[in-house]
């Protein structure tokens, strides 16, 4: 074997199941397809991830360019910093979302030289004909990213969709401004249909967009039921992997090769909790990962993990998908209004839990339904520094978990049969660092926390024991 | 024969040795950097030499703090965090809580008998350690054992509005030179740290007794802020820097008499104080 192999071999993360280990090549070709797609003449776009449009794209053969999937990337092979740099050189400040730095650092090279960055990894970020900005509310770089892009590539138009839901008030009825919601959010796809005919040429072929549809909320299902498999002792499956069996939920969703994938990795679950196959050999601790992108340069922390016996079941990041019969979705036959409705109620799924439980939010509510379905010690979040929008409510969620959660008595049942009483205890653990900006990240520090960590969970444990 | 037990605990700043049989017989602090963590070494020899013991009497040594991993005679390594824990239940039964500041961290541990249940660090920014207190006492050209007495004859502490510490010193130099009394500044100054400290710990669910332990411990200024940011009383240990050595050794003796009791054998490292390797 050569010499470079060798190292390529050592640098690979281990990953407990097939599926997961499978992910790199299929990123790595889906990112090389898009560049050979631009030497066919097809067109390309510049998107976003859960965006729900995704079967539209599909529909319109329009090649997604996944740009915060190529700045993970980057990020992963640690190589985004020289395209963080040279964004920092264009007067963008380093506070910003640093996937939206690594992709205007890499967009601003490739057009002042007029091909890829040397080295470019896995052959770098194709040129888009267009762009599809996605608005989500509360993500400025979604509307914001691809304008600041746009002024390297100026030829290049954009498409923004606002995809707004409602924020959950807990004296609100989703179902009394619903309506408006779905209004605005199918105008919006049809403007998107619009704007991609204008583009590409071509009518939309709305029997296929149903098929689409169809497939996507196959996979929906089909995603939700495997991931619930994980509920197994040991599980079968930690987040470690999910950070790479996320990648046809959210960057293929609408193919065949996206329910195939699931479909193998369904069987291939169930295969392991027949056999009593675990992440590790003797699982000790059930962590659930309760938000946050990962540092996308270490994921070996979940190794580490491992090695201590503790495995995430169960995360809420890239989670993106719930059961599509629990989403109340009317019968329809159109599939935009179809499209609209998932994403409504992807969005909304924890609003009515949330109500039941005075001070919970539905955020909160969904880390509890976890903690109890998955068995759950302990759980770890990741604040990364440069995106605010959704690690900002992080500490927050941790905090109304312990006062509306955490405090409740439990009744236990001694093995004398006797019935006692005890608190829950569910320690807790803040990672920080970046999703890509490595400079921000200290192995020694994270695993000095993980450790701390790891002794707690025992030290929690013994504590009960010791109450019994 | 006495059983004797060693903690040493290498965090940022100081390394701390306590060696233990019923009681504390040996305790020394010496000062950690990138050469003289290499010579812990001898502050291990210095803690048995006050003890008159060689370092063979030394039943079981348990290391702790961040340079806990590459001690070569430490028969095991337990995080800061759970020998703080230890430590400080040893000392005060009650605690529930303990609020540890170090030269370059701050941490915040919730007990229960004397273990952890749950915990918030910061070893990201200076401006919520000792460290921040350094580089300000440094600028206004103070001791920091001085800034404690002074920061209690403030009247109105200075308000700081900057987090970060760099620009924190900056704003110290320039609201001196507007004529603000030194003490209303470094009272303004600990008063900054606290409330850094205070929003990291109200994370946990703070509950009394809470004790404060590590360097900070020592600035009865930074003390009395945190207890008002917190709206708790504190207590201080005697030494407030070595509770992380204290507990290592006590948790070592706890795993001696659970080997003793079980009949299990115990992994012992060899007794020769060799210089630490640095990875």
């Amino acid at each position: 074997m050569a010499e470079e192999e060798k190292k390529q071999e050592r640098k690979k993360r281990r990953t407990a199941t097939e599926a997961a280990s499978s992910i790199g090549a299929m990123v790595k070709a889906a990112i090389g397809g898009t560049v050979k797609a631009k030497e066919e003449g097809k067109k390309l776009a510049y998107s976003f991830i859960v965006c729900s449009y995704d079967e539209i794209i599909r529909a319109m053969d329009v090649v997604p360019v996944w740009t915060e999937n190529y700045a993970g990337v980057c990020g992963a092979k640690r190589d985004a910093e020289r395209f963080l740099e040279r964004a920092e050189s264009q007067s963008f400040s380093r506070s910003l979302c640093t996937y939206a730095l690594c992709g205007l650092g890499f967009d601003q090279w490739r057009e002042e030289l007029g091909e890829m960055p040397p080295d470019a990894p896995w052959g770098g970020q194709a040129r888009p004909d267009f762009m599809l900005s996605s608005g989500q509310i509360l993500c400025d770089p979604r509307n914001k990213w691809y304008q600041a892009a746009q002024q390297y590539m100026p030829d290049v138009p954009i498409y923004d969709v606002g995809l707004p839901y409602p924020l959950y008030e807990d004296d609100i009825e989703v179902a009394d401004v619903q309506d408006y919601y779905i209004k605005y959010i199918v105008a919006e796809l049809r403007g998107l249909v619009k704007f991609l005919e204008e583009q590409t040429g071509k009518k939309m072929d709305y029997d296929r967009l149903s098929e689409l549809v169809d497939l996507g909320e196959r996979t929906w299902n089909l995603i939700w039921e495997t991931y619930e498999l994980r509920r197994a002792v040991p599980t079968p499956m930690g987040t470690g992997d999910a950070m790479n069996t996320m990648v046809p939920m959210v960057f293929m969703m609408g193919t065949q090769e996206a329910y195939d994938f699931y479909l193998d990795l369904n069987k291939e679950l169930k295969d392991k909790i027949a056999r009593k196959e675990g992440v590790v050999e003797d699982e000790k601790y059930r962590l659930l990962w309760g938000g946050g992108l990962p540092s996308w340069f270490a994921l070996t922390d979940f190794n580490y993990f491992n090695s201590k016996g503790a495995v995430f079941p169960v995360e809420t990041t890239y989670r993106m998908i719930e059961p599509i019969y629990r989403l109340n979705m009317p019968d329809t036959n159109d599939p935009i209004e179809r499209l609209a409705w998932r994403w409504l109620g992807y969005w909304t799924y924890w609003y009515d839990k949330a109500k039941k439980r005075p001070g919970s939010e539905p955020d909160v509510e969904r880390l509890i339904q976890y903690i109890e379905d998955y068995q759950i010690d302990g759980v770890v979040m990741h604040e990364a520094f440069s995106c605010r929008t959704w690690h900002l409510g992080l500490i927050w969620q941790l905090n109304q978990l312990r006062k509306i959660y955490k405090p409740i008595p439990v009744l236990i049942l001694g093995q004398d049969g006797k019935k006692g009483e005890e608190k829950r205890e569910l320690p807790s653990l803040i990672l920080e660092s970046d999703i890509i900006d490595i400079s921000t990240y200290s192995e020694v520090d994270t695993r000095n926390r993980i450790d701390a960590f790891i002794e707690t969970l025992e030290q929690v444990r013994k504590n009960k024991a010791d109450r019994r | 024969m006495s059983d004797y037990f060693a903690g040493i605990d290498i965090g940022s700043t100081m390394t701390k040795v306590v060696i233990m049989n019923d009681g504390i017989i040996s305790s020394i602090i010496g000062p950690t950097g990138p050469e003289q963590r290499r010579l812990a070494n001898r502050v291990m020899e210095n803690a048995l030499n006050q003890a008159g013991l060689p370092f063979d009497a030394i039943t079981y040594l348990v290391a702790t703090g961040y340079g806990r991993i590459n001690v070569p005679f430490a028969d095991k390594q337990v995080t800061e965090i759970s020998c703080h824990a230890k430590g400080v239940a040893h000392l005060f039964p009650e605690c529930k809580t303990i609020i540890d500041i170090g030269g370059q961290d701050s941490k915040g541990i919730t007990i229960d008998h004397g273990r952890p249940t749950d915990f918030v660090m910061n070893d990201k920014c200076a401006a919520g350690t000792g460290r921040f207190l350094e580089v300000i006492a440094e600028a206004l050209e103070i001791t920091i054992e001085a800034c404690g007495g002074m920061a209690l004859k403030s009247k109105e502490p200075a308000q700081i509005s900057n987090i970060c510490t760099v620009f924190a010193e900056q704003e110290v130099v320039a609201r001196l030179a507007e004529g603000v009394p030194l003490n209303d500044l470094v009272a303004g100054i600990l008063e900054s740290l606290a409330s850094r400290i205070s929003r990291m710990v109200k994370r946990l669910k703070v509950a009394n007794e809470v004790v404060i332990t590590g360097g900070g411990a020592k600035n009865a200024g930074l003390v009395k802020a945190l207890s008002d940011k917190l709206g708790y009383a504190t207590l201080v240990p005697p030494e407030p820097l070595i509770t992380g050595a204290v507990g290592a050794a006590l948790l070592g003796k706890d795993i001696v008499q659970k080997a003793t009791k079980n009949s299990l054998p115990l992994e012992r490292k060899k007794r020769s104080l060799e210089e630490i390797e640095i990875l």
